[in-house]
């Protein structure tokens, strides 16, 4: 079995940490949402597309590389998500569940159109990067080396940001306990304000990092927020780094998945780990029992 | 008799259709431990939240040392110098002991200032500084207790308002919880607190006010409600 050689193993593993970063980065973000206001984002990944056509447009029209596109994209998603918890999300926060599932859905909905209007559903793609890095026997392919480093340096940058400063420390107090956490002093809705910023700039950077290693059409948020519910499942549902274990995890076993049996079972992959994970630890990897 | 540094008038709140308070008044003078006694759902957790803006008052006033401050938003409160124990001892429990006493000084924007007053805490509360590095879940209840009281500390507050401080503990962390209370009254704090545990919180209360289904019932010094026969028979059980 050439399968087995060492070589060929550890080539899988490399480009499922890669696929897996991306994923964490993705769902890493609607973990955060998820975790401070207990609102569930389906246009999580029209957000990422968001980023995906952006990268596109200013490369096709400014010649723009994406790596650039990244410091004009990821700050003016950041306002977009911040102003869209202030005018729509804000209302139904404290609403059942539903009410902003569907809300979300709607703006999923009006998204995909809207992008089918401008882009049709022609499939898109920003190929800047080609070729492999060679290490060793190994070739790393170039645009998935770059966009799995990326999401790794933007996720870990965002895991220190909450972790270390006084603002993220503010966001994990408001998931924990808004009420006492305002009574700290905290103003709830600025932070909320914030984390959707946040979180939509990751959805939007993920995008960028997408624009150069997949093609892309309007339609294509639905398997990625799949994956993503999985992955907030498989990590603990709120918890952020759990996320980013969730989503590494899923890249990786999609990546062995695809190279052992076939890429086509590497799509039930996300929902047959999740069924494992959920029967060894029902709360998730990272998962804490709430009341 | 000094001015009131807390003034409630006639405050009337409900919960949706229900109204569970009918127009309570209360004072608590710079200085003062004061206690809010009553059965369970009198209303006095009640009284609290609409006080620092967790629940809206639909009638009356608050003003704190002058100032009307009826239903300001509950993040503006601790700038204002009063800061609030929740029933429950809530902490943030997947946070450290230290950055949960750090979310206590949030309004102090100098990262060098909100070190210093961890370490005030810390001095005051040794087992604290001990456990600074552990997720405040991992505590017992009565370190739990502390860590909410020393997160209230933070901001260096006039008033510090508790919502039963003692609840559920074990009687040695009572204990040390009440002299902690009269180590705050010594450091010139002023002390709101609602307490189930009647007899003990009166005793060390200056005054007290005893609510029933959301109205005033009694008010009077700590020992002269103490001493008196309908609140014993009423509060006190027996008597
Ligand atoms: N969020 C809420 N929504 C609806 N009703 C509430 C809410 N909070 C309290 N109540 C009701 O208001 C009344 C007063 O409650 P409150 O918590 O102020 O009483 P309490 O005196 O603090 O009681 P306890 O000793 O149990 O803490 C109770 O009947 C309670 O059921
Ligand atoms: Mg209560």
């Amino acid at each position: 079995m050439e399968l087995l050689e060492p070589e060929i193993l550890l080539q899988m593993l490399i480009n499922g940490l890669l696929a897996g970063a991306l994923y964490a980065l993705l769902a890493g973000g609607l973990n955060l949402i998820f975790g401070v206001m207990r609102v569930i984002n389906i246009a999580h990944a029209e957000f990422m597309l968001i980023g995906a056509f952006g990268a596109y447009v200013l490369f096709n029209v400014f010649g723009l590389h994406p790596l650039f596109s990244l410091l004009i994209i990821v700050p003016i998603i950041f306002v977009v998500g911040y102003y869209f918890q202030r005018v729509l999300i804000e209302r139904v926060v404290d609403r059942p569940m539903l009410t902003s599932l569907l809300a979300t859905y709607g703006v999923s909905i009006i998204l995909i159109n809207v992008g089918l209007l401008i882009f049709s559903s022609d499939f898109k793609s920003v190929p800047v990067l080609q070729g492999s890095f060679l290490i060793g026997d190994l070739a790393v392919s170039k645009p998935r080396a770059v966009a799995g480093l990326v999401s790794l340096v933007l996720s870990v940058g965002v895991y220190l940001f909450l972790d270390r400063t006084r603002l993220g420390k503010a966001v994990r107090a408001v998931s924990e306990h808004a009420q006492v956490a305002q009574i700290c002093g905290i103003d709830v809705r600025q932070i909320r304000m914030l984390t959707f910023g946040m979180a939509a700039a990751m959805a939007g950077a993920a995008g960028v990092m997408l624009s150069i290693i997949y093609s892309f059409w309007p339609g294509s948020g639905v398997d990625f927020i799949q994956k993503c519910f999985a992955i907030i499942i498989i990590g603990g549902m709120g918890n952020f780094v759990g996320a980013l274990y969730g989503g590494i995890l899923l890249g990786v076993v999609e990546s062995f998945v695809g190279g052992f049996i076939s890429t086509q079972w590497a799509e039930a992959v996300a929902y047959l780990l999740l069924v494992t994970v959920l029967l060894v630890r029902p709360t998730g990897l990272k998962g804490v029992a709430r009341a | 008799m000094k001015e009131p540094l807390l003034t409630v008038h006639d405050m009337e709140v409900s919960y949706g259709a229900v109204q569970v308070l009918f127009g309570v008044s209360l004072e608590v003078r710079a200085g003062e431990i004061v206690c809010i006694i009553g059965p369970n759902g009198a209303g006095k957790s009640t009284v609290i939240k609409a006080v620092i803006g967790l629940v809206p008052a639909q009638k009356g006033q608050v003003e704190f040392d002058g100032q009307p401050i009826t239903n300001s938003p509950a993040h503006e409160i601790p700038a204002l110098g009063i800061t609030y124990v929740p029933q429950g001892r809530i902490v943030f429990a997947q946070m450290t002991v230290a950055d949960n006493l750090e979310m206590g000084a949030f309004l102090k924007r100098d990262s060098h200032k909100r070190r210093e007053a961890v370490q005030a805490v810390f001095d005051q509360f040794p087992r604290l500084y001990e456990r600074r590095n552990q997720p405040a879940g991992k505590l017992s209840g009565g370190e739990q207790q502390m860590l909410a009281i020393g997160r209230a500390l933070m901001m260096n507050p006039r008033l510090v308002i508790l919502d039963e401080p003692s609840l559920g503990l074990s009687p040695k962390y009572v204990d040390l919880i009440y002299e902690k209370l009269l180590d705050l009254k010594r450091q010139g704090r002023t002390l709101l607190m609602v307490e189930q545990n009647a007899a003990r919180a009166l005793e060390l209360s200056d005054r007290g006010y005893a609510l029933e289904l959301g109205h005033n019932r009694f008010a009077d010094t700590g020992a002269k409600l103490l001493a008196n026969e309908d609140v014993r028979r009423m509060y006190l059980g027996g008597a």
